[in-house]
């Protein structure tokens, strides 16, 4: 593949605009910057139409607009998943989070540890939940780059090397220097002009493709019909009815856990702004639909047949479907603007993220066991070398192992987030749970979970658990935070009376 | 402000059972592992998941209709310690 040049211009001009941007949003709304709640959460200034922005361009991720295609580009219909998996994560971010916002507003939490820290009274954990969301998000990030460098390479960039690497590591840089310079606030402003490229990009691909490809109609029509719609289960088990059901809710169940998706909603300015993106949301549901259809629309234009893409197929395999569907079916300029949008889409989360991580450090690792008269200044200062370190090591995972890795890691990161579901949820509505029984919930669904995932090799997270004679595959994560919620109901009861005999038994 | 008094315990809550319509329809999945009646050429499958991301957008936004208007439920949320922003700030 040779450079596109007039691709390539408008990608870097669209770079180097948020570069510039990135910058400049540290004069926004301006504050002091070396307090961290204002450095790592924004001031908790943003209101609704802010907030939008950001928890879309947070959590609908560059990697999701390469992966979601790629996925139903080559399995079908279970890649659909993310549609249910996003129409259900709303009512819970209704439901439950506007309450941690407040509790968390009121008590000057900026992170979910700093919160099971406050609620259940255990440092250790709110050492589990820090070092949880730590781990599970840095192969996080590393996948961002993953989405970044496809389209760095479908541009014409040589792959391989450090040549080849080059780009991603400038656009790494330029990442870490405004995110050290604007904190959350770079993100935020960012996200606005992401969130409109992408949506200019998608509503072109679904009005312009199909039209090439004959319409929607023709498009389904190509696809080979055993793909089209899931396979019915075989007798004796909920095959894949139920995988597809539990990928789903476990899927949203972790979302708002997740410490990049904390972060975006304690920024809010208040509880009402967060109901009221319940709703706005979903307009990036429907755009993640139409880019889930993407997938299709790669098969029916037979891109993984056209010799110009075979390189690139080879080189990052299903995740090229869609940079090579734009290729061929957008003019030069416009997939300028469509491969910016998925290189920028990649920028905000990774820098949400690494934000979020650099909190979490901070607060519940350096100033609870390591300095705990730290003062303010030098939180804010610790978060921000921080989240260059975090970056640093995503740029490292990225070039030094293989990528398989970092997508089964993602996966075990799903598992592993979920867990914190009973402490921080649990948490929003009574103290009444022992920590201890907590944590052990914790220790004993993050290690069957894991093992669950281990049994298939790391390839899936998708375990067929046998109940009564009847296969029932489901999600890992949650299948092992059932056993999580089980262990803290059925152990907090009990250390609570060892906790009350010990203490009467000291007062004699 | 002036509103209703707002009910007791959790069945101000009420209109937060809406949510399983939803999780229901979704999660019932051999309901809609189906081509037919497609739609314009798209498979039931695929346009009535889409068609359920904007009737749960249109759950979520009747819940917090019901809730600000009528039951008052969200209306201690605006007068409680979240008021930190100028009113009206909406950006």
């Amino acid at each position: 593949m040779n450079l596109d040049l007039v691709a390539t211009t408008v990608f870097v001009l669209l770079f180097l605009f948020v570069t510039w941007l990135g910058f400049v949003a540290a004069h926004w709304r301006k504050a002091d910057l070396n307090v961290l709640h204002e450095w790592g959460l924004g001031g908790r200034r943003f209101g609704t139409v802010v907030t939008w922005f950001l928890l879309g361009g947070d959590l609908y991720t560059a990697y999701t607009f390469i992966a979601v295609p790629a996925l139903v580009f080559g399995k079908g219909a279970m890649g659909f998943f993310a549609i249910p998996y996003t129409i259900l994560i709303y009512p819970i971010l209704y439901l439950m989070f506007p309450r941690l916002w407040a509790i968390a507003h009121a008590k000057g939490h900026v992170t979910a540890a700093d919160f099971v820290r406050d609620r259940f009274g255990s440092r250790m954990l709110a050492l589990a939940v820090a070092v949880t969301g730590i781990v599970a998000t840095m192969p996080y990030i590393a996948l961002q780059l993953v989405g970044m460098e496809v389209v760095i390479g479908a541009l014409g960039f040589p792959a391989g090397g450090f040549v080849g690497h080059l780009p991603l590591i400038i656009a790494f840089i330029v990442l870490a220097a405004f995110t050290y310079t604007s904190g959350l606030r770079a993100p935020a402003l960012i996200a606005i002009v992401k969130d409109t490229l992408i949506f200019v990009t998608i509503f072109a691909a679904v009005v312009i493709i199909p039209e090439r490809l004959g319409g929607y109609g023709a498009i389904f029509a190509s696809v080979p019909p055993e793909k089209l719609l899931l396979a019915p289960p075989a007798e004796g088990s909920l095959g894949s009815y139920s995988a597809y059901a539990t990928l789903a809710l476990g899927s949203a169940l972790s979302l708002f856990l997740y410490p990049h998706s904390m972060t975006g909603i304690l920024s809010a300015s208040n509880g009402d702004v967060i109901r009221r993106n319940a709703t706005m949301l979903s307009a990036y549901s429907f755009i993640l639909g139409l880019i889930a259809l993407l997938g299709y629309m790669a098969v029916a234009a037979g891109v993984d047949k056209d010799p110009a893409f075979a390189a690139g197929f080879t080189e990052y395999g299903a995740n090229f479907a869609v940079p090579a569907l734009f290729l061929s079916s957008f003019s030069s300029w416009f997939v300028g603007v469509a491969f910016a949008a998925i290189a920028i889409g990649a920028l905000v989360p990774a820098a949400i993220m690494s934000i979020a991580c650099a909190n979490l450090f901070t607060r519940n690792l350096y100033k609870e066991f390591m300095r705990a008269d730290c003062t303010e200044a030098d939180e804010a200062r610790m978060a921000k070398i921080v989240s260059l370190v975090v970056k640093i090591g995503a740029v490292v995972f990225i070039l030094a192992i293989p990528q398989d890795y970092a997508i089964q890691l993602q996966l075990l990161g799903g598992i592993w987030m979920i867990q914190l579901l009973p402490p921080i949820v649990l948490g929003l509505y009574t103290r009444g749970f022992n920590p201890i029984a907590l944590l052990l919930g914790w220790i004993a669904g993050t290690a069957i979970g894991t093992y669950m995932a281990a049994t298939q090799g790391f390839a899936s997270s998708v375990y067929p658990l046998a109940i009564f004679g009847v296969t029932v595959p489901g999600y890992a994560a949650l299948y092992s935070v059932v056993i999580n919620l089980i262990v803290a109901v059925v152990l907090s009861p009990l250390f609570d009376l060892v906790a009350r005999r010990g203490a009467t038994s000291a007062a004699r | 402000m002036t509103r209703k008094t707002p009910g007791t315990g959790w069945i101000r809550y009420w209109p937060r059972l809406l949510f399983a319509i939803p999780l229901t329809a979704i999660l019932w999945v051999p309901s809609y592992n189906r081509i037919e009646p497609s739609l314009g050429g798209i498979p039931f499958f695929y346009w009535y998941q889409l068609a359920w991301i904007l009737l749960g957008a249109a759950i979520v936004f009747v819940v917090y209709t019901i809730e600000t208007r009528i039951t008052g439920t969200t209306a201690r949320s605006k007068t409680g310690p979240e008021t930190t922003a100028p009113p009206g700030d909406v950006l």
